[in-house]
């Protein structure tokens, strides 16, 4: 006889991770469903490009339609929060706002939002890096802004010790956190949620979901198997595309026709810059300041010090043969930062007749605009800095996939109501960044934490 | 050498645009003479199965081109970014495709089988003090 949960989630990344602790805490059935595999800090891979492999959709990486873009999305439980830099920011104002005008929703405000990012920002270990913490690469960026009088600050990460006194070099938790530091939900949520009863299959595709008397059923593969699932209520928790293709596979567009629309991204710009001196920017802690300046906000863009390893610098520099040889003997006297900008929501997630994706995302001349404007000061930075080349990539990158699934009050620009049901549908819930109404141009992790505790609350009340 | 996931022309395609994008010089291995391809599977494992395909396809088309013409296409592959004809799409998936595979592998830090020398990534200076 099959099992009916009370929740299945679909998608076991930030979001999914909270709200399957949440309401398995609460007593309820669920079932946490993930395309990708259940690592730990013994299984994750060693290498930059097993990482990049394992954990990541596409082997490796995904490509808009024209092939400009390339994003980079989390295939394991834990999702993104295992891969990416664990940054936390709150919204400020202005996102916050345009959020709540774009929408209609009223509980876009800070009153409303604060205790929901206290709520996070409880659950997790919080760092806010030191002057002494700083490596050269971030030195050298903050001493470039100061010399231009642009401010910058240091950033606030999710982690819990990642052992800098004993010289840990914390660039390879980009595949996976060795010491359980880095904060992701598969250590904050999932692991406790699991004590309180939660059921887990990871390796399981979901490819459609179907609304039924009573219920919803899903229909997915897992282990090259047709597998099938019901519950009372679904909660699609995929990111943009993975929660945006399903709601296509399954027709739901037919009703909903803004479903797929809306996509953004934080499109981001690489630029390294050249010295004499050594600078090693892959040893410590690899990204700890960035960009904090109000004109810069105004202007659409942020700027962050950054760095990569060896393979994904290699393939930022468009040059080969001996040229690429010449780049790669600098990598350890090179800085990197990238230039991120709040894009406008033009894009568009579609699926073809096989049920493959397919990502519209072309720059706009707003885009272009800020991407340029942003170019511009952080030449100046690293030209202040010292640097005595700098080099930009061709390649750029979303790694902020938002919309898709837009949450608002107007059904013919959003497809999920304010109280995060799918219009017209009362057990169909979608909560993580597909529902962004517009790309806010701040790191989305700890927002959309905080919509996975809105709607934890909404549901065990 | 022998793949689960490419077949032998496929390799050879791969192998001769690897040392187009990775010649080698007095200190640098070239993408041959570090024989990673030996892990070439580990990588393809992971790579959507319509995919592999097209890769074996693509591969194969470019272990038969004669040399100045791979060299060509690598040159076009390399500048696709600007590149806004029809043709530019697919360029740069080739282009992001393959060098993806390239530089993944001759800097994994998993040389073949027989290659005694020092490391791409130690030679750039790409050491890691992992403290567990």
């Amino acid at each position: 006889m099959t099992e009916i949960y009370d929740y299945i989630i679909v998608g076991a990344g930030t979001a999914g991770g909270v709200l399957s602790y949440n309401l398995t805490k609460s007593g309820a059935k669920c079932l946490l469903i993930e395309a990708g595999k259940y690592m730990t800090k013994e299984t994750f891979p060693i290498t930059e490009a097993d990482a990049s492999a394992q954990m990541y959709w596409g082997g490796g990486i995904e490509l808009s339609q024209d092939a400009q873009m390339a994003f980079l999305r989390g295939k394991l439980v834990g999702g993104g929060s295992v891969v990416n830099q664990a940054l936390m920011d709150r919204f400020d104002d202005i996102a916050i706002n345009d959020w709540r005008d774009e929408s209609g929703i009223d509980y876009f405000n800070e009153g409303e939002m604060n205790p929901l990012y206290e709520k996070a920002e409880n659950m997790i270990a919080l760092h806010t890096f030191k002057a002494e913490e700083r490596t050269r690469n971030a030195e050298l960026f903050s001493e470039g802004c100061d010399a231009c009088e642009y401010t910058w600050h240091f950033l606030r990460r999710a982690q819990k010790d990642c052992a800098f006194s004993k010289y840990n070099d914390c660039i390879a938790c980009l595949g996976g956190c060795h010491r359980d530091s880095k904060q992701s939900t598969l250590v904050t949520y999932i692991r406790d949620a699991e004590k309180e009863g939660l059921s887990i299959s990871p390796n399981t595709l979901i490819e459609l979901i179907e609304s039924v008397k009573d219920g919803i059923k899903l229909f997915g593969i897992a282990n090259g198997k047709v597998v099938t699932f019901e519950a009372k209520n679904v909660i699609l928790s995929g990111g943009a595309f993975g929660t945006t293709s399903l709601l296509l596979k399954s027709g739901f567009k037919k009703q909903l026709p803004s479903i797929g629309r809306y996509f953004a991204t934080h499109p981001q710009f690489m630029f390294f810059g050249l010295y004499d001196e050594l600078i090693n920017a892959h040893k410590g802690m690899f990204q700890s300041v960035a960009s904090k300046d109000p004109r810069f906000r105004k202007k659409g863009f942020k700027l962050e010090n950054v760095f990569a390893g060896p393979a994904s610098v290699a393939m930022l520099f468009s040059g080969y043969g001996t040229d690429h040889l010449d780049f790669m003997q600098h990598y350890n006297r090179m800085t990197c930062a990238e230039v991120a900008i709040r894009d406008e929501n033009a894009g568009e997630i579609m699926v073809d007749k096989k049920g493959k994706l397919i990502i519209k995302k072309e720059l706009t001349e707003q885009d272009k605009q800020r991407k340029h404007n942003g170019e511009a000061v952080l030449k100046e930075i690293l030209a202040a800095s010292g640097a005595k080349r700098v080099i930009d990539s061709p390649m750029y990158f979303g790694l902020h996939l938002m919309g898709g699934a837009r949450i608002g009050v107007d059904p013919v620009t959003a497809a999920v109501d304010p109280d995060f049901k799918l219009k017209g549908y009362n057990n169909v819930y979608i909560c993580d960044s597909s529902i962004f109404p517009n790309a806010p141009g701040i790191n989305p992790a700890l927002t959309i934490m905080a919509l996975a505790h809105k709607l934890s609350q909404q549901l065990t009340v | 050498m022998t793949s689960k996931y490419l077949n032998q022309n496929a390799l050879k395609g791969l192998t001769r645009i690897g040392d187009i994008l990775i010649p080698g010089n007095e200190e640098f291995p070239s993408f041959s003479v570090y024989r990673c391809l030996d892990h070439v599977d580990d990588l393809i494992e992971y790579v959507p199965k319509g995919d592999v395909k097209d890769l074996n396809m693509v591969l194969v088309i470019l272990s038969f081109l004669p040399g100045n013409v791979l060299r060509w296409l690598v040159k076009q592959m390399a500048n696709a970014h600007n590149n806004q004809s029809a043709t530019g799409p697919l360029l740069r998936e080739l282009n992001i495709g393959i060098r993806g595979i390239v530089f993944s592998l001759y800097y994994s830090e998993k040389p073949g089988h027989n290659y005694t020398a020092k490391n791409p990534t130690e030679l750039i200076g790409f050491t890691l003090n992992k403290v567990m």
